[in-house]
């Protein structure tokens, strides 16, 4: 069976900031945390959905110039804004759905990860908020 | 409040931002994504060179 090809080209935004051209890895993960409810008589850990708690990881090239990473990133430290995340950069459609996660927390902001010879990257985590997929 | 897109990693320069639900607007301004435009003042009557109880 033929599976379809898709090679990793999405559109990222952060703040309705445009950071495609400065990411180079990005990890969606929805995430609904389980609450236990096994009781007596149960002989095997039962769950229900909790709160929702999704995370986008974005490993971003550091710049400290006009209008890139560090002028997006900088001010968002310890408050929440939206992010949003789609496979291509194509039109949104039901192919290539956009995903937003809106209210979501930036607890930290490596500044400088340097190393001789390497561009300075940075892994970059936004932690909750409340997760939609748009089509159109 | 009126801003004004600055970069064009938010869109076209020049062009009114308008933003949505949950995006952080004090860190577009520090980043200098966005320019907040002042509130036109409405303009004041012209002034009439006819006395109050003038009959034109």
């Amino acid at each position: 069976m033929a599976t379809s090809t898709y090679l990793s080209n999405p559109l990222v935004t952060v703040n309705a900031v445009d950071l495609t051209d400065q990411c180079s890895a990005a990890n969606l993960t929805r995430v609904i945390e389980a609450l236990e409810s096994t009781s007596f008589g149960k002989t095997a850990r039962v769950y229900v959905g909790g709160l929702e708690n999704s995370t986008l990881t974005l490993t971003i090239y550091n710049s400290f110039a006009a209008s890139e990473t560090y002028a997006t990133l900088a001010a968002l430290v310890g408050t929440s804004t939206t992010v949003t995340i789609k496979p291509t950069s194509a039109a949104t459609s039901a192919t290539n759905p956009v995903s937003t996660l809106t209210g979501c927390y930036l607890e930290t902001l490596p500044i400088v990860n340097a190393a001789l010879g390497a561009l300075d990257t940075i892994d970059i985590t936004f932690t909750g908020g409340v997760y939609s997929v748009a089509t159109s | 409040m009126i801003y004004t897109i600055a970069s064009t990693r938010l869109g076209i320069i020049g062009d009114p931002y308008v933003p949505a639900d949950g995006i952080n607007v004090a860190a577009l301004l520090s980043g200098g994504f966005i320019v907040e435009q002042s509130t036109p003042k409405p303009k004041k009557p012209a002034k009439t060179s006819t006395e109050p109880n003038e009959e034109i």
